[in-house]
């Protein structure tokens, strides 16, 4: 009984900083443009797909930076090829960047067939903690969750470029009133957003699986992770990861994989229904 | 609307075109007229396609069922295949297991019915709130209708599905109609709310929530009546396509690539038009099964997505407002 709980605390750490890592690029776009980005699954896709393919040519490290770096690229991408000339329209961008998803895992499909691709462990090796027993590549997620969230955070406190875009994201007006260049914060923003999509996307890839498909569920992850969070708020969208992180890893343990979708649409209808708001969101609704 | 002539001596016929089709020119009658005449005969010159116009017709249902809601009001459904599949489920579970013979006009409503409480799960508790809660849900059914489908797979058939509901006809011809006929039924039904007062408001809502509500108007109320409606279609159209068939599978009728397939369809038509998503269920149908088919099974869809991509950047209105406006300005054409 104990030994279970320690294990669901103990998995649920893990996979929940994932989840931190995939939804925080999410709300960032979100929170400094006012933009649904429903590509970002897609670039999940990309970082994973990237690490499978160049991971045996330059060894693991070097395809993790591939990985992170093409998911960047790619973010960045969608936003000066697509998005930057439709944001004005947040009906159409939402529609333009999900039919891209689909695009790209056409794509992928077409490339690497549709069948799911194992990835070579980035640390090979297991331990047991507390007599459960963890991947290292599940305390490496960790530890690359909490690194980059820590960089993120004295980023945007304390450099000019990241304050610009903290700045952006609590009031775009304010922020155009105190010289901040907004077209270069939203590139920067989709930047981050796709480096921290890539450490997911590599992690998520490794551990769960990498598939043309693979981009759905941790988009939808990220999009309620961000409802009840409150959107655009970082903070509240590591907190929220926590939280379904933790409520997905009681499901899979006392009802069993297939309900995860399930209690999320649950959780979700709850939240929408007593706190659209989020957790930590500015008023959001009109 | 310009206020050119005194109206009240005119004749009705006059007034109800002025009221539903917008003062459309002789060219524009003509070519829709031209348009309704070469549905109706496709058998006499396009034969060896009926059973892809069937297929559109049953998907240009979906389309207008989705555009009534989504294309109308800009809250963007990413799940009506939840509505359409869990119609064509409820009809393959009472064949599958309560009885083989049961009739149509039990299924039928039943079928309906589901699509409708499905439908109002996703509704009530999104529509009264502005923003991408509505989005979220519907995404977030349609994978979880997907999920219960494999859960409850003694039931359902699982990922094989349930193969034994009777197929409408083998006579393509009959097959055709029998989906044209319905097809330009509803559509009929939905140009004219379109085109009325409650279609305006719809529209007014996609445009400016704010100032409707402003102006008194129970906005959230006029959502819910649009979803309603738009459930129904979804119901009949999922009704038919478990008929059409003859077996449902989570891949044909459920997944969540069929919700944007509908997506899809209606920005190719033009959104917010009802008309439009009617055209562009052929066109979309004819390109993914018949023209885009030499790129290869998985590169179709791919040419597919990317289409519609060109469409959402480059020529939002749809291709069928852009050809009506066209048309509507032959011959010097009165601006709006």
């Amino acid at each position: 009984m104990i030994s279970d709980i320690i294990t669901i605390l103990i998995v649920g750490a893990m996979i929940s900083a994932i989840y931190a890592l995939i939804a925080i690029g999410f709300t960032m776009i979100f929170g400094v443009g006012g933009i649904l980005n429903l590509t970002h699954g897609a670039l999940l896709m990309i970082a994973a797909y990237a690490y499978f393919v160049t991971q045996p040519y330059i060894g693991r490290a070097g395809g993790v930076i591939v990985g992170i770096v093409l998911a960047a690229v790619a973010s960045y991408g969608v936003y000066m090829g697509l998005v930057r000339y439709i944001e004005e329209n947040v009906v159409i961008t939402f529609m333009a960047t999900i039919m891209a998803a689909l695009a790209l895992q056409e794509a992928m499909t077409m490339a690497f067939s549709q069948q799911a691709q194992v990835l070579t462990p980035i640390m090979p090796g297991s331990v047991a903690i507390a007599g459960t027993r963890m991947q290292y590549d599940q305390l490496l997620a960790f530890v690359f969750s909490w690194v980059m969230i820590g960089m993120l955070w004295y980023y945007v406190t304390n450099t000019k470029d990241g304050r610009a875009i903290l700045a952006t994201s609590m009031s775009e007006r304010g922020a155009i009133f105190t010289g901040v260049d907004l077209p270069r914060v939203r590139r920067q923003t989709w930047l981050i957003a796709g480096a921290f999509a890539g450490v997911g996307g590599i992690f998520i890839g490794r551990l769960q699986q990498t598939s043309p498909e693979m981009w759905l569920e941790p988009l939808t992850l990220a999009f309620m992770i961000v409802i009840i969070g409150g959107v655009g708020s970082i903070k509240g969208s590591i907190i929220a990861a926590y939280l379904i992180g933790y409520i997905e890893t009681l499901t899979v343990a006392l009802l069993g994989a297939p309900y995860r979708v399930v209690v999320a649409l649950l959780i979700i209808i709850a939240v929408i229904m007593y706190r659209p708001e989020g957790l930590y969101g500015r008023e959001y609704l009109e | 609307m310009s206020n050119e002539y005194d109206r009240s001596g005119e004749p009705v016929v006059q007034r109800f075109t002025r009221e539903f089709l917008g003062e459309p020119n002789r060219y524009q009658i003509a070519s829709a007229g031209v348009a309704l005449l070469a549905l109706l005969t496709v058998p006499f010159w396009a034969g060896q396609y009926l059973y892809v116009f069937a297929l559109a017709s049953i998907w240009a249902i979906f389309a207008m069922g989705w555009d009534i809601i989504s294309g109308h009001t800009n809250y963007i459904s990413f799940g009506h295949s939840a509505l359409s599949g869990g119609a064509a489920y409820t009809t393959g579970v009472l064949v599958h297991n309560v009885n083989p013979d049961m009739a149509m006009y039990i299924t039928f409503p039943l079928s309906i019915l589901a699509a409708i409480v499905i439908g109002l799960l996703f509704a009530v508790p999104t529509l009264r709130l502005e923003g991408p809660y509505f989005s979220l849900i519907t995404l977030l059914g349609v994978l979880v209708l997907t999920q219960l489908v494999y859960i409850y797979g003694e039931y359902t058939g699982g990922e094989l599905g349930i193969t034994a509901v009777s197929t409408l006809t083998y006579n393509l011809t009959n097959l055709y109609y029998y989906t044209l006929i319905p097809m330009l039924l509803i559509g009929a039904v939905l140009v004219v709310v379109s085109q009325s007062n409650i279609g305006r408001i719809l529209r007014a809502i996609g445009e400016n929530e704010a100032a409707i509500e402003s102006s008194g108007i129970d906005t959230t109320r006029f959502k819910l009546w649009a979803f309603l409606m738009s459930a129904i279609t979804m119901g009949i159209g999922g009704a038919m396509l478990a008929h059409f068939y003859g077996n449902i599978t989570p891949s044909t009728v459920l997944v969540v690539d069929r919700s944007l397939e509908m997506v899809a369809i209606a920005v190719i038509g033009g959104m917010g038009t009802i008309a439009g998503p009617i055209g562009g269920a052929f066109v979309f149908i004819i390109l993914r099964d018949e023209v885009l088919t030499v790129f290869g099974s998985t590169g179709r869809w791919l040419a597919l997505w990317l289409i519609v991509l060109f469409f959402l950047v480059f020529l939002r209105d749809g291709i069928f407002p852009f050809i009506w406006s066209r048309i509507g300005s032959i011959g010097g054409g009165r601006d709006e």
